[in-house]
């Protein structure tokens, strides 16, 4: 990495963080656009090592090239943009999170970055999706922290008659460093346990002489099943590691190579933090016997979750995508809105609060039954237990399978497309659609829907949407009453 | 889970609802919007089309030292494109940044300039309001006039798609990374070439300015310098430093690390000589290599250049014209840089979800490869180098229907090639892409259908050699016979080709119904439902005891046969090198048996694919890796194996296949449904004589997919007998369409070509159209037939033929619009081909079809690979009951019944021939005898 970097002037405040293991984290920044200094950073996280591969004047030097350019900004109101660089030249790639606030009493553009070693690209892009809807989540709460500091300081300048504009937004550091923390452990528990892209179908269920040897065969299928139905976003819950991670990686072979760069194993001694995002993660219970997901980051994900106990051999899932999307925008907006409207800092440092307002009350027990019963899966697992384990048959196999999962569900799309005139025109024969591509089983759609969900975001909201929201809307007329 | 109390605990309720209504609501700036699509019409596809372009494209711009950022050019070069997007103010956004940052110029302690080799930066960033993405390769060029040598430039990848970006970022990086050195690389050629340029501009001002300097001594008679002479002198030691320093910088870009490039798997040309040029450079400098013997013969000469005196003031000031991008590069480089771009254009156009899928089937295509040649578009799984095709088929020479292919053959990702070419920067061989283009597209892909056409039509020479009776039975030869043939061959060295890889044998079990097998006579099969001869059963004995009688216009299927032949049938050819004297011929059998060679198999040729116990044990994988003692012993026959007989009743109605074409009002084009108005008329791109099994088919374009659905949509829902016309193709069956309007028949065949199964990697059974009389060796060529229905007594002859094998093949008259082939009754191909279907585009069908196909043939593996299920699970079990437990299978298991087992079960068998077989060329095509009764169909 370059040395031929300026010095930081002046010092910029700095935040060590102590992680348990490896951190494939460099560093995180915050910097704004002084209108007279240009590309200022205001603050630096870093993982406390013994070895430190980039000087405060590099993290400084690279966090002001975040911004520079940003002069030049034209970007929607309330946008938050995203910005990746690979500099070859420094051997970094860097994440930046442009947005515009108020601050300083004037508006100006920011940027939240995080700083990662340039060999950590094929680590670091599977995981990149994650990390910008975590930031971009903590950036929203931010800006309102900013806002209504600004508006704070202006009522005591005007009261006390004075002006300190060294404390204005200070605490909005804390803020983000409560995102900036997990998301530094997230990167180093993903370098430590991510499944890996290739997985060994020896070490799954798939590599049993017999279906039920070593889960339930109705267990297993409503597993696979309803994982497929949440676009391959699973939790996976139980007191023995191996028997999870065992699921864990059985789930993680309906995934391409890149959702298993982004789904975790359990870890053997204490459990990981549910992380909102990943695709599959085994989490241990604890000695209760209990493992509690945080509902908030459970609504931040961006797919709905399958919850699968391997000790009761239970399967729960959330409802479909489009009801997911709804549910988690109305959670955010009710959030943000608690958060413009919290008038004390206690308030608003509160993250475990589970945010209501007069017009949602979230719905707690978001977790249900598999309802509909899908006949590819049930297919699948009948046939494949009849080739013989041990060699790569089942592998081809289950290959196969996917392969014919993924044609389904672009012919779905392509099917939509056409009959909808790439959605100008609403989509009103879901009948037709089920009967021509034998999908006539609810869980069959379902499955493949959710696969096309994934590959054209947005189709379950334009396919089921309207509907839905109609309905939502005239059950809380009814409720008003 | 969630509702643990300790959470809800936490849940919290407005206090005070009258203070919260008092306060401001939330701006929407720092909400996010409820819907995912807020405006009115938005939707998964329109969320895009806020941008003011088009599609995609790529723009080049610069950061100019005269006029700051600007861009140069688009690719695609179409103003369309770009629409009324601003260009200039993009180029400003994405090059404000200089994200190169590096030190070019003096440094401290340095006495000359030096040049930096920078790497190329790349940043993905976007302009939300304009609703443009890009992901922008930064890189440096240098230019002798430019400050501090070097201009910078980047490529961007412009699209409305942000998503589409980051997931394709690795992509979009290793590709322009590709273009980028390529460019880099003309540029460092021409600044070498500027540098030599200058050094003899410098020499010839240093040797003028020293003449005059002495000449100025000469006359000086005052013994003192004028200030003339002190003027002189300064500037010569100016022109000397000069000199000093372009040397140095010409060192400098001679000497670029190509250690930078070992991540990169794309090099312009080799660095083999980068060594031998440092050493050369250690040892002392030249501005020109005239010696260089590598240059001297690969590279033409530039023409001479004539040097020119420098002025004294420097010519560095704002009025100077800079260089273009094209003269900042070496010509040959720049082009290669744009026909690189244009490919990046269209590798990354349309819609995301298409090339994610794209990318995940070939993923997934890779990991079953046992199954890809039945129906899939090899040519996008197959992932073998280049070079392993070229060699192989490397002096095939190209036939009409090459060029054909070359149409559709796409233009390669990575350039090589086999041209060297001496680089005057570093005097390194340089690969030339333009050849190689061509040369992959002909070498890599061409030749295999086309070889594989040679040994079928040498087959197809061997076989018509013979003479066929329609009516009899036939006997294919006896168990003792082909085994004496087989032992002959080998012992006596009669082949006439080299034969490197063992053909094994397939072994098959002997125990086969109602056969009566005699051990030194003819083998006569009894009844049975079909028959499939499995190729080495037909390569050993078909030849001589299929009678056919000789036409006279057999010469038109002449006979192209290269020595590069078909390793698997070299067995074949010799085996059919003296056919009269192997294998007596009856007239009164007519379809043969097995070949004794699966009883007796060759152990030392077999390997071994099965345990003792019969059940596979080793995983699927092409022939050429398999184990030495590789042996196989598959006994999936029982729907084939059955004795022959239980001839046909009827007789085909004469009428019926000369029926007149007017006859027939419709066409294909005029009934067209309302979807007509989605699918644009198909035209034929068959040739009369199609020489190889459709390369088109083998390996459809996008095009090519979109015009056989379309028109396989049509087929479905215009002509009610399309089920059975489709379950003649995917049970194996030969299906002739005939009609006398090529075009009419073209269509047809298009449309049927997709539920074919190919026999082997590179090669569809289909034969577009043909007007020659038929032979029965030509139903084991091809499965698809389009036939030219003519009133010329070549025409009647041809019907004559044709009606002599209606009982072996199913007839799709298109004039009269009738079909003959047995009756299905199954449940498979209704979800294939349901005429009901709400399907608009030819393209969406036949993404249905594929994924049919798809299942399919996933069936047929399970049913191939199954381990219990083709072998008696206890001693003593009978092959009635195995063959009773693989219909319960198929039935149970499997969901199969009569005809769509059938089906499986023919798919299966072509499995294990490829399995057992050449992988690249596949098997033999099989030729299947169904003696189920005919129905005839008409609308």
């Amino acid at each position: 990495m370059s040395a031929l970097c300026p010095p930081p002037s002046p010092a910029v405040a700095k935040t060590e963080i102590a992680l348990n293991g490896e951190s494939p984290l460099l560093a995180a920044t915050f910097a704004y656009w002084d209108n007279i200094l240009g590309p200022r950073v205001r603050h630096i996280w870093a993982p406390k090592t013994e070895q430190q591969l980039l000087s405060d004047g590099e993290i400084t030097f690279l966090a002001n090239h975040t911004l520079n350019g940003e002069i030049l900004r034209n970007a929607e109101s309330g946008a938050i943009d995203v910005k990746f660089f690979v500099l070859a030249e420094k051997g970094v790639i860097i994440v930046s999170l442009i947005f515009d606030g108020n601050w300083n009493g004037d508006r100006s553009t920011y940027g939240l970055s995080i700083i990662l070693p340039q060999s950590e690209l094929s680590f670091y892009l599977p995981l990149h999706r994650v990390c910008v809807d975590r930031l971009t989540h903590i950036i929203r709460k931010g800006r309102i922290w900013m806002h209504k500091e600004r508006q704070e300081h202006i009522q005591r300048a005007v009261v006390e008659g004075t002006e300190r504009m060294e404390d204005q937004g200070q605490s909005i550091i804390p803020m983000l460093t409560g995102e900036v923390i997990p998301v530094m452990e997230l990167l180093s528990s993903m370098k430590s346990h991510s499944v890996p892209e290739e997985i060994d179908i020896s070490d799954t269920v798939l590599s049993d002489d017999d279906i039920g040897d070593s889960c339930h065969e109705g267990f297993l299928l409503k597993a696979i099943s309803s994982h497929l139905q949440t676009c391959g976003c699973s939790v996976v819950v139980g007191s023995s590691a191996e028997k999870v991670n065992k699921i864990v990686r059985t789930l993680c072979l309906f995934l391409t190579s890149a959702e298993r760069k982004c789904s975790r194993l359990c870890r053997n001694e204490t459990s990981f933090k549910y992380e909102s995002g990943l695709f599959v993660q085994g989490l241990l219970k604890d000695v209760t016997g209990s493992f509690v997901l945080p509902f908030r980051q459970v609504m931040y994900a961006p797919y709905p979750t399958t919850h699968i106990d391997v000790d009761v051999n239970t399967v729960k899932q959330m409802p479909p995508c489009h009801e997911h999307i709804y549910n988690q925008r109305r959670y955010m907006r009710s959030e943000l809105t608690a958060f413009w409207r919290a008038t004390s800092d206690e308030e608003m440092a509160q993250d475990t609060i589970i945010h209501t307002d007069e017009s949602f009350t979230p719905d707690l027990n978001v977790f249900q039954d598999v309802l509909h019963q899908d006949t590819l899966v049930k297919a699948f697992l009948d046939q494949v237990f009849h080739l013989k384990p041990g060699l790569s048959l089942r592998s081809v196999f289950l290959a196969q399978f996917l392969l014919i999962l993924h044609r389904k569900a672009l012919t779905l799309i392509k099917y939509i497309e056409d009959d909808t005139q790439k959605g100008k025109k609403p989509f009103k024969s879901l009948r037709s659609l089920k009967i021509d591509l034998d999908l006539t089983a609810e869980g069959d759609l379902n499955i493949v829907m959710a696969l096309a969900e994934k590959i054209k975001p947005g189709l379950h909201s334009f396919l089921f949407g309207r509907p839905f929201y109609t309905s939502v809307q005239e059950r809380d007329v009814l409720m008003a009453f | 889970m969630i509702s643990a109390p300790d959470v809800v605990a936490f849940t919290k309720e407005d206090e005070d609802e009258e203070e919260a209504y008092n306060d401001p609501p939330l701006p929407e700036e720092y909400s996010v919007p409820l819907f995912p699509f807020p405006s009115h019409g938005a939707n998964p596809w329109s969320k895009l089309s806020g941008a003011k372009f088009s599609r995609d494209f790529i723009l080049i711009s610069e950061f100019s030292e005269q006029v700051g950022p600007q861009p140069l050019l688009t690719i695609p070069d179409d103003a369309k494109v770009s629409g009324t997007f601003d260009l200039n103010y993009f180029s400003l956004r994405i090059m404000s940044v200089d994200y190169q940052a590096s030190f070019v110029g003096h440094p401290p302690g340095c006495p000359y300039p030096k040049l930096n080799f920078v790497e190329d930066s790349k940043v993905v960033l976007g302009d939300s309001k304009e609703g443009a993405f890009a992901y922008v390769h930064h890189l440096t060029l240098y230019d002798l006039e430019a400050r501090g040598f070097v201009r910078p430039f980047c490529m961007a990848y412009i699209s409305a798609d942000e998503h589409k970006i980051m997931l394709m970022f690795q992509e979009l990086s290793v590709e322009f990374s590709k273009a980028s050195e390529c460019l880099k690389t003309g540029n460092r050629k021409a600044f070498a070439n500027e540098l030599e340029k200058k050094l003899k501009d410098l020499d010839y001002t240093r040797t003028v300015l020293h003449n005059e300097t002495e000449i100025q001594k000469k006359n000086n008679e005052k013994g003192y310098y004028t200030t003339q002479a002190i003027e002189k002198a300064n500037e010569l030691a100016s022109v000397e430093k000069s000199i000093i320093e372009h040397q140095d910088l010409l060192k400098q870009i001679r000497s670029y690390p190509y250690s930078k490039l070992k991540d990169s798997d794309f090099h312009p040309y080799k660095p083999e000589c980068s060594l031998e040029q440092e050493d050369n450079l250690e040892h002392g400098f030249t501005t020109s290599k005239p010696d260089e013997p590598g240059e001297m013969n690969l590279h033409p000469r530039r023409a001479s250049y004539t040097p020119k005196l420098i002025k004294a003031k420097s010519t560095k000031c704002f009025d100077k014209k800079l260089k273009t991008l094209q003269e900042l590069c070496d010509l040959y480089f720049f082009t290669q840089t744009l026909d690189q771009l244009h490919q990046i254009e269209k590798m990354f156009r349309g819609d995301i979800c298409y090339l994610l899928t794209n990318q995940i089937s070939r993923a997934l295509l890779k990991q079953q490869t046992i199954t890809n040649f039945l129906f899939e578009d090899i040519f996008l799984v197959d992932e073998r180098p280049p070079e392993k095709q070229s060699n192989a088929f490397q002096g095939s020479p190209l036939d009409s229907s090459d060029a054909k292919y070359l149409e559709v053959c796409p233009a390669p990702k990575t350039l090589t090639s086999s041209i060297a070419y001496k680089s005057s920067v570093e005097s390194v061989p340089i690969k030339m892409d333009q050849e190689i283009e061509d040369t992959r597209c002909t070498e890599g892909s061409e030749p295999i259908p086309y070889d594989h056409q040679d040994n079928l039509g040498y087959l197809d020479a061997d076989l018509k050699g013979s003479v066929s009776s329609g009516e009899s039975i036939e006997v294919l030869g006896t168990e003792k016979s082909v085994a004496a043939l087989i032992q002959s061959s080998g012992q006596d060295g009669q082949a006439i080709l080299p034969q490197p890889l063992p053909s094994p044998q397939v072994v098959r079990s002997k125990a086969v119904s109602k056969r009566t097998i005699s051990e030194d006579s003819i083998e006569v099969l009894s009844t049975c439902p079909s028959e499939a001869l499995i190729p080495d059963d037909f390569k050993a004995s078909y030849p001589s005891a299929i009678n056919e009688e000789p036409y006279a216009d057999e010469e038109d299927e002449s006979l192209r046969f290269s020595p590069g032949l078909n390793l698997d049938h070299a067995g074949e050819v010799e085996g059919n090198a003296e056919p009269e004297n192997l294998l007596p011929a009856d007239s009164a059998c007519c379809i043969g048996k097995e070949s004794p060679s699966f009883s007796h198999p060759l152990p030392n040729l077999t390997p071994k694919l099965c345990d003792d116990d019969g059940v596979v044990s080793i995983p699927p994988r092409p022939y050429r890796q398999a184990d030495q003692e590789f042996r196989v012993n598959f006994t999936d026959y029982s729907s084939h194996d059955g004795v022959l007989g239980g001839l046909l009743t009827y007789e085909l109605d004469p009428h019926y296949l000369t029926s007149s074409p007017e006859t027939s009002k419709m066409s294909l084009d005029k009934c067209s449904d309302s979807t007509t108005s989605y699918m644009s008329s198909a035209a034929s791109t068959s040739s009369d004589r199609t020489p190889s099994p459709a390369p088109l088919v083998g390996q459809p374009g996008e095009r090519h997919k979109k015009k056989a659905g379309q028109n396989a949509l049509r087929f479905i829902r215009q002509y009610p007998f399309a089920h059975p016309a489709i379950y003649s193709l995917l049970s194996g069956r030969t299906l002739i369409v005939l009609a006398e309007d090529k075009g009419a028949v073209e269509k047809l065949v298009t449309a049927l070509s997709i539920f074919v199964p190919s026999c082997g990697a590179y090669s569809k059974p289909v034969k577009h159209w043909t007007t020659t009389p038929l032979h029965i060796a030509d139903f084991q060529k091809w499965k698809l037939i389009g036939l030219q229905r003519a009133s010329s007594p070549a025409g009647l002859n041809m019907l004559h033929s044709l009606s002599r094998y209606n009982r072996y093949v199913s007839i799709l008259d298109a004039d009269s619009k009738t079909l003959r082939c047995p009756p299905y009754r199954g449940t498979l191909v209704p979800r294939l081909a349901d005429h009901r279907t709400q399907i608009k585009r030819g393209s969406t069908y036949f993404m249905h079809v594929q994924t049919v196909l798809t299942q399919l043939c996933s069936k047929a593996f399970l049913y191939a690979f199954c381990h219990h299920l083709h072998l008696p699970i206890k001693e003593g079990e009978t092959e009635e009951s195995v063959v009773s437990r693989r219909l319960n299978f198929l039935k149970t298991h499997l969901g199969l019944a009569s005809e769509d087992g059938k089906v499986v079960q023919y798919l299966a068998e072509l499995l294990k021939l490829q399995y057992i077989q050449d992988p690249i060329w596949g098997v033999s095509p099989v030729l299947r005898f169904d003696y189920v009764p005919s129905a005839l169909y008409k609308i």
